[in-house]
């Protein structure tokens, strides 16, 4: 199985699915590395000599921000906006939508599981 | 929608002015504004303003971070104190 990046690429995909397995790296990117490295996208991961493995690690390391990088970059942005107060910074440490959307429902993927306040009783029945 | 890169980022001149005299005197005293849409340049770093949030004035000390924000963004206008709690419960019988 070859590693790039500390990732493993799957065996039986083709070279520019599998390199989608990399945080970071979509469809989009991996067929723009292949096609800079004119490494030919139908070749299966375990296909791939190690010579190609070994460029494809390197050019990826030096020009994109994948994985470890990328997830830092991402985390230092949010948390820049905390820091400096912004309205962003302050519904980002709230953990509600960032972006002006609605709270008075859904928003459950910021929110997470429901709360529930135990409310009014019910109307009682006659 | 952000706006076009082509028309450059809204600045108010007045408020401009006021930083410059400022910077020229050397003085850094807090500038009350209401413009809260005005985008923070490099120029304000330093600076001190008092954002009006609608009722009050924010101190705000703009640092190299905050350039290209804007003021209003640093003075909330909403205040959420928490849901209101229910009634004490009932003592045990």
């Amino acid at each position: 199985m070859p590693r790039i990046l500390g990732v493993d690429l799957p065996n039986e995909k083709r070279a520019h699915v599998a390199l989608t397995y990399l945080y970071g790296v979509g469809p989009a990117l991996a067929k723009r590395i292949l096609g800079e490295l004119g490494i030919r996208h139908d070749v299966r991961a375990k296909d791939l000599s190690d010579d190609e493995i070994a460029k494809l690690a390197s050019h990826i390391e030096k020009n994109y921000a994948v994985e470890g990088a990328l997830r830092r970059q991402l985390m230092q942005n949010i948390s820049r906006l905390k820091d400096i107060g912004c309205y962003r910074g302050l519904r980002h440490r709230r953990g509600l939508p960032v972006r002006g959307q609605r709270t008075r429902s859904n928003a459950r993927t910021r929110k997470g599981p429901r709360k529930t306040v135990a409310g009014k009783k019910q109307a009682p029945k006659k | 929608m952000s706006r076009s890169i082509k028309k450059g980022p809204w600045v108010e001149p007045k408020l401009v002015a006021k930083v410059e005299k400022q910077s020229k005197a050397g003085t850094r005293n807090p500038i009350q504004t209401w413009y809260r849409r005005c985008t923070i340049i490099p120029e304000f770093v330093g600076h001190t303003f008092m954002v009006h949030n609608g009722k009050t004035f924010v101190k705000v000390y703009v640092t190299e971070d905050m350039v290209g924000h804007k003021l209003g963004e640093f003075s909330p206008t909403r205040t959420f104190r928490g849901h209101s709690k229910k009634e004490a419960a009932p003592p045990a019988t």
